[in-house]
């Protein structure tokens, strides 16, 4: 894999991991419901599925 | 916080998760979903892209390349299936080719997945069906569902603006994932650039006389049911399209590859290799934008209501009614241009002929319908692979 | 059931719902996503997982793009360096309204031209110019007009324009001779609608601005603040000097660089991670639209609903099309953002191109339309992310109300551009 692209897998966990703590640390339910939403596809091309 | 908030967040992470899974198991499956091939009687030798340009190995675009060999010396034809997976005749085609074409006079070299990388994703936004099914005598044949684009997972990321190697000419940034925008290819370039560069390789290597680039089009596009043509290719394609409109019943032009329009295989294969570079379009109106719901059938069926509205209004390049375009219909017209091809080029080169049999013309397939021409791989054990 | 029944059917499902959730004093972003799973139910399709997913991951990149490059300017800002530019500014060309007001503007052009995205252009440079209008006496509802329409405009405006792009894409026509068509309109256009709303200023008074601002930490120097602009340009420049000999890089990882190298040359010690999380958390209403709208988009495509949306507005007769252009662009940019490129933007071209128009001339005076929805309710999206860069407090009519004139202009020499596409064909250059 060129390294570029291994940035950028990067990037998406470091973005993912950011996402996850707010997720667990915000408190009103349409954040959640937003914070999983948002999180699905950089979850999806973090395990390479889509 | 309270536990009440915790347990809220919990079925909501969870909720999450069950979607994570679900459609992430969905596009897992389609992704590795093998289409098998019965290697047919004409097929001599099978190789892989990689021969002719090894960087692809081990690549998801290191697709098979099905050798058919005459048993007498000829021209060869070079046939591009899955250029554009999301166009499936073009796919078909070329596995009634793999599956039943005999040669008896020339070369015919068959590429069921020429991105194959592409055929292992479907687009963002499009609601592609992940596979369709072929009925066939014997059962069914699934294949996967394809985009025009080759899977990011393998090329990633874009650059803000396409550079087309080596002309310059700046194209859509998707487009450095479009295979028919990456002609002649680049050895260091991107994966569909390598891909690329590995069929021109393989035409050089090959000494390709004919390549044949199969795909569909939607009704709103005015290059449709048309055969474009390198400009040494224009005398052929006239000939051929005026034999078919007049011998097959069916209507199919000529268009000629504009110079200044750079990466499709028409202009480019034409320019850097000595064989002539022919691209054929059928209809497909599941491309259309004015296209209705999205299903397995519309695919196959080609029937939309919407797109038949939007040709009353003169807005399309191809009539439609409401029997639709059936696979079976585009799948005829490939086959019987490509064999229409292969006559013509034997009366303007009788040294140098082509000469291929067992393979259906326009109105068998409509007749029979595609899915006779599929063989069962359960009982072809030994002479199955997959792409 | 003919297919238009069921899609009218599900369309109208879409709408219900979407109604219903926001009477609920629901987000849009989630209200969007309910009328997307309730659409879906309807038509039959259950909840489909994978599409729902697919149509998430639409926007991954540009979502990539959004957070590298706020947390680019977030951590500029916090190391003082907008601060710094601010002063600066003021300090050196205060005397001349009228060049400031140049100097602005191509300020505003900038970002957004290179990246195809007006809210880039937002919160690179719109915080930065919003304080700056704001000390020469420019009401906060109109500064954010001024900024809104700019970045709107610079979306727009070449080299990188999403929707000409996006659209050219959809017809298999390349991206070639858009430069002048959208370049000469976005910048007559951005210097109208600075002097238009930002000529007339009351109480401007610079030396009391300077008093006011926060001064910059001690060491913060101009090279500081202009080396991460560097690396981005010079990124983005190689790319396009030798795009065969360097890497393709894209643009989240440039914007992630360049907030790097900002982070580093500092002169003060940031709070990585506090800074990313504020970043995330800021973002989330905007990354938030548009995963929903993909998702929704996705949704609308598979049950027919979209095509129901694009073969009515192409069988409108040619004299409606042209004079709804400025109600049809900007309210489907509203509702689908970028996805109205190829719901809307497409078909129109198909047809403008079946009717003899140039299809380029067209497509750019279309481009120069669209940004204006992003300041139109459902998602508003760029208009609310200005209004809160700018710190206005209002209501958000009355800053609507202040883009009115120069958006006007702006639809104007859109749709003429359109109907006189031919006649303008020479500014391609093909
Ligand atoms: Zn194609």
């Amino acid at each position: 894999m060129p390294v570029v692209t291994l940035f950028y897998y990067a990037l998406v966990a470091f973005v993912s991991v950011i996402l996850a703590v707010n997720l667990l640390k915000s408190r009103k339910w349409e954040r959640d419901v937003l914070y999983v939403i948002v999180l699905l596809p950089f979850l999806l091309r973090l395990l390479r599925l889509k | 916080m309270t536990s009440r908030l915790l347990a809220q967040k919990i079925v909501i992470i969870g909720l999450g998760l069950v979607l994570l899974a679900t459609s992430g198991a969905s596009f897992y499956h389609s992704r590795r979903l093998k289409e098998p091939v019965v290697l047919g009687p004409g097929v001599t030798a099978v190789k892989q892209l990689a021969d002719y340009f090894e960087p692809l190995r081990g690549t998801a675009n290191n697709c098979n390349v099905y050798l058919l060999e005459g048993r007498e010396r000829g021209a060869t034809m070079l046939v591009l299936g899955g250029s554009h997976p999301e166009e499936p005749a073009g796919r078909l085609v070329a596995w009634i080719l793999a599956e039943n074409a005999v040669v008896q006079k020339g070369r015919l070299i068959v590429i069921l997945s020429a991105n194959r990388s592409a055929s292992t994703v479907t687009r963002l936004g499009g609601a592609y069906p992940p596979d369709f099914s072929i009925v066939t005598r014997w059962g069914s044949q699934t294949f996967r569902m394809g985009d025009r684009w080759t899977n990011p997972l393998d090329q990633w990321p874009d650059p803000e603006v396409y550079f087309h190697y080596p002309s310059r000419q700046q194209l859509a940034f998707v487009d450095i994932r479009n295979v028919n925008r990456a002609w002649p290819g680049r050895p260091n370039g991107t994966l569909t650039e390598q891909t690329a560069y590995g069929f021109m390789e393989l035409i050089k290597r090959e000494q390709v006389d004919l390549v044949i680039d199969l795909h569909e089009a939607e009704l709103q596009y005015p290059v449709i049911s048309t055969i474009v043509t390198h400009q040494r290719g224009q005398d052929m394609a006239t000939i051929v399209s005026m034999t078919l409109t007049d011998n097959e019943g069916f209507k199919i032009g000529t268009e000629f590859s504009p110079r200044t329009l750079h990466g499709l295989s028409h202009r480019e294969i034409g320019d850097h290799s000595p064989a002539l570079s022919l691209l054929f379009e059928a209809p497909e109106p599941f491309l259309d934008a004015t296209r209705g719901i999205t299903t397995r059938e519309q695919l196959l069926t080609g029937k939309d209501e919407f797109v038949v509205k939007a040709g009353k209004h003169g807005l399309l390049f191809e009539k439609i009614d409401e029997k639709g375009w059936p696979i079976d219909v585009r799948v005829g017209r490939h086959a019987s241009a490509l064999l229409q091809v292969a006559e013509t080029w034997g009366e303007d080169h009788p040294d140098k002929l082509l000469v291929i049999t067992q393979v259906p013309r326009y109105k068998d397939v409509i007749e029979k319908g595609v899915g006779s021409y599929l063989r069962d791989p359960a009982k072809a054990a030994g002479r199955v692979i997959y792409e | 059931m003919s297919m238009f029944t069921q899609a009218g059917i599900v369309l109208a499902t879409m709408v219900v719902v979407y109604v219903v959730v926001r009477a609920f004093r629901i987000s849009t972003e989630l209200a969007m996503f309910s009328a997307a799973v309730g659409g879906a139910l309807v038509a039959g399709f259950g909840f489909p997982a994978r599409h729902v997913a697919e149509g998430a991951a639409t926007y991954l990149d540009i979502n990539l793009i959004f957070v590298t490059a706020t947390l680019f300017m977030n951590l500029l800002k916090e190391s003082g360096g907008v601060v710094f530019v601010v002063r600066s500014i003021l300090k050196r060309f205060h005397r001349s309204r009228a060049l400031l007001l140049v100097l602005l503007t191509v300020l505003l052009l900038v970002p957004g031209a290179l990246t195809g995205a007006g809210s880039v252009t937002v919160l690179v440079t719109g915080s930065l110019v919003a304080v700056v209008l704001h000390y020469m006496g420019i009401p906060k509802h109109r500064a954010a007009a001024l900024i809104f329409l700019n970045a709107g405009l610079s979306a727009a405006a070449p080299p990188v324009s999403l929707w000409a792009m996006m659209t050219a894409a959809g017809v298999n026509m390349p991206y070639v001779g858009f430069f002048w068509p959208l370049m000469l309109p976005c910048l007559v256009a951005g210097l109208l609608t600075s002097f238009i709303l930002g000529w007339k200023g009351e109480g401007s008074d610079v030396t009391k601005a300077l008093e006011e601002l926060p001064t910059p930490p001690a060491g913060m120097a101009w090279w500081r603040v202009l080396l991460p602009f560097v690396v981005f340009g010079g990124l983005v420049f190689a790319g396009r000097q030798w795009p065969f000999s360097t890497p393709i890089v894209g643009l989240p990882l440039m914007f992630a660089a360049a907030g790097l190298v900002s982070y580093l040359v500092s002169p003060v010690r940031l709070e990585f991670f506090r800074i990313a999380r504020e970043t995330v958390d800021q973002l989330l209403p905007l990354l938030g639209t548009l995963t929903c709208v993909g998702i929704l988009v996705e949704i609308m495509t598979l049950t027919g609903a979209r095509g129901l949306l694009a073969v009515t507005a192409v069988t409108l007769p040619m004299w409606v099309v042209y004079a709804t252009l400025f109600i049809v662009l900007p309210a489907s940019e509203a509702v689908l953002m970028w996805g109205a490129a190829p719901v809307i933007g497409v078909p129109l071209i198909l047809l403008f191109n079946n009717r003899g128009l140039d299809p380029i001339i067209a497509l750019a005076g279309m481009s120069l339309i669209w940004p204006l929805g992003d300041a139109l309710p459902p998602t508003a999206i760029i208009g609310r992310l200005t209004v809160d860069v700018v710190g206005y407090k209002g209501s958000y009519g009355k800053f609507l109300r202040a883009c009115l004139v120069p958006a006007l202009i702006i639809v104007v020499m859109g749709t003429l551009m359109v109907v006189y596409s031919k006649k303008l064909a020479f500014l391609t250059g093909l």
